[in-house]
C-alpha cells in the first residue's frame, strides 16, 4: 500500500515536471485567423467570406457536409458557402471552419471524442431548442468545441494521458477528476489557454472553460449552462467516449438558472435520437 | 431499420432509405437489394455507412436481451449521481424510451412476447414534480 501511495507521488511529480513541455500549443488554422480579420471588417460582405472559404475545397465540403446535416435540420440543402453565411450567419460558419480544421486533430487524439462533441453539438442544439433561444446554433457550435482542451492535452502530453485512462479504468473516477489528481488542472484550463492563444469568441471560450462549472460563467452563462448539460446528457446516452463513461454531477444553479424542468427531459431526448443515428454520416467526414 | 457501416453490409439486404452519393446524386432507391455490384460501387464512392431494413429473424429473446444491456448500462452510468434527483429523472426517462422502444419493437413481431412489463410511468407526468 505504501509503495502503491510512493509511487503515486512520483507520478505526480514527473507528471508536473512534463507539463512544463506544453510550450507549443497547435497553431490556429491560417483560414480561422483570416476569417476572424475579415469579419472584424464592418465593409466585409459575406460574398468575399464565401469566396475565401471556397477557395479551400476540401474545407468548404466539409463545412456544407455539416451545414445540411441533422444538426441544423434545414429543409433545403444548402448549396454554397456564402448562402450557409446567410442562413447560418458569420459566428456559426467560422465555428464549423474552426471544427472542421480540428477535425483531424479531435480524430487522433482519443477514440470517441469526436463523436462525443458531436453529440453534446446536436444535444446542445436540442437543449437550445427547446428553450427558444435564437441563439441556437451558435451554442450548438460551443458544444462541438467545448472539449478541445483534451486534444491539447492527448497530442501534448500522450503519456499523462496514459496514466490518466489508467486511473479512470480502474474505478469509478471521472476524466477530469483523475485530470486533477494526477496534473493539479485540467482539460477545461487547457481549453481556456486555446481558446486565448486562438482569440476565440467568448461564446465558444467561456463553455470550453466552465462546462465543469458553469455556475461561474460571467459572459455567456447560459450558453456554458447548456453545455453543461447537453454533456450530461450525451454521456448519460452513452454515444461515443469523453474518457470516462460515467454521468457526471450537476450544477443544479445552471438547471434553474436556464429554468429547465425534469418533464424537459423527454422533449430533448425524442429531438436528439433520430439526429444521432443520421449524425454516423458526418463522423465519416475526412 | 437500422444504419451499419458499409463492411457490415452483405448481399440480400434491402435498404430501408435510398441512398445517394456524396453531392445527392440518387444510387438506389428505398427497397433496392444490395448487390455485389452495389457494395463495389459504394466503396469506390467512399460511401461508409447504409441504413438497411432490420433483420426480421431477431428473436424475442435478443429484444429483450438487448434491452436488459441497456438497463445494465444506465445503471453503470448513473452511479455516481443516484442521489441528484434531476440526474434520477434523467435516468428514468430514458428507462421509459428503452422500454417504449423494446415494447413497439416487440408489437412488430408478429408473436406477442411471454412478458411486457407495463410502461413506467413519465417521471414528472403529473405535474407534481419540480
Amino acid at each position: 500500500m505504501a509503495n502503491q501511495q510512493q509511487q503515486q507521488v512520483q507520478d505526480r511529480l514527473q507528471v508536473k515536471r512534463e507539463v512544463r513541455k506544453i510550450k507549443n500549443l497547435p497553431t490556429v488554422p491560417g483560414i480561422v485567423a483570416k476569417i476572424s480579420r475579415m469579419v472584424e471588417n464592418p465593409e466585409t460582405s459575406a460574398a468575399e467570406v464565401g469566396r475565401l472559404i471556397s477557395q479551400d475545397q476540401v474545407l468548404s465540403a466539409k463545412v456544407l457536409r455539416m451545414a445540411n446535416s441533422a444538426f441544423f435540420g434545414m429543409s433545403r440543402k444548402i448549396s454554397s458557402i456564402s448562402q450557409a453565411l446567410v442562413i447560418l450567419g458569420f459566428e456559426v460558419v467560422k465555428g464549423l471552419v474552426l471544427t472542421s480544421s480540428v477535425f483531424d486533430m479531435i480524430q487522433k487524439s482519443m477514440a470517441g471524442l469526436w463523436e462525443h462533441s458531436i453529440g453534446c453539438a446536436a444535444a446542445s442544439g436540442a437543449v437550445a431548442t427547446l428553450l427558444g433561444r435564437d441563439d441556437a446554433e451558435e451554442i450548438l457550435v460551443a458544444g462541438l468545441l467545448h472539449d478541445l482542451g483534451k486534444v491539447v492535452l492527448a497530442l501534448n502530453l500522450p503519456e499523462e494521458m496514459r496514466l490518466i485512462m489508467a486511473k479512470v479504468s480502474s474505478g469509478d473516477v471521472l476524466f477530469y477528476e483523475a485530470e486533477n489528481q494526477l496534473l493539479d488542472f485540467d482539460h477545461s484550463e487547457l481549453g481556456q489557454w486555446l481558446a486565448e492563444h486562438w482569440n476565440l469568441p467568448e461564446s465558444l471560450a467561456e463553455p470550453m472553460r466552465l462546462h465543469h462549472r458553469p455556475e461561474k460563467a460571467v459572459l455567456k452563462p447560459e450558453c456554458t449552462a447548456i453545455v453543461h448539460i447537453a454533456d450530461i446528457i450525451i454521456r448519460a446516452k452513452g454515444f461515443g467516449n469523453a474518457g470516462d463513461m460515467l454521468v457526471p454531477p450537476i450544477s443544479m444553479a445552471a438547471w434553474e438558472m436556464l429554468g429547465l424542468r425534469k418533464t424537459d427531459f423527454l422533449p430533448i431526448l425524442e429531438t436528439l435520437e433520430p439526429k444521432l443515428a443520421s449524425l454516423c454520416d458526418i463522423t465519416s467526414i475526412s | 431499420m437500422k444504419r451499419i457501416p458499409i463492411d457490415k453490409a452483405v448481399p440480400g439486404q434491402v435498404l430501408a432509405e435510398k441512398l445517394t452519393r456524396h453531392d445527392g446524386v440518387l444510387l438506389a432507391g428505398q427497397g433496392a437489394e444490395i448487390t455485389e455490384g452495389l457494395l463495389r460501387m459504394l466503396v469506390r464512392l467512399n460511401i461508409d455507412t447504409v441504413v438497411i431494413e432490420e433483420d426480421e429473424s431477431r428473436t424475442t429473446q435478443e429484444v429483450m436481451d438487448d434491452f436488459q444491456k441497456k438497463v445494465d448500462d444506465l445503471e453503470a452510468r448513473f452511479v455516481r449521481v443516484a442521489e441528484s434527483p434531476v440526474l434520477m429523472a434523467l435516468k428514468k426517462t430514458m428507462l421509459y424510451m428503452a422500454q417504449r422502444e423494446r415494447d413497439e419493437t416487440l408489437a412488430l413481431m408478429e408473436k406477442p412476447p411471454a412478458v411486457v412489463e407495463a410502461h413506467e410511468e413519465v417521471p414528472g407526468a403529473a405535474g407534481t414534480e419540480a
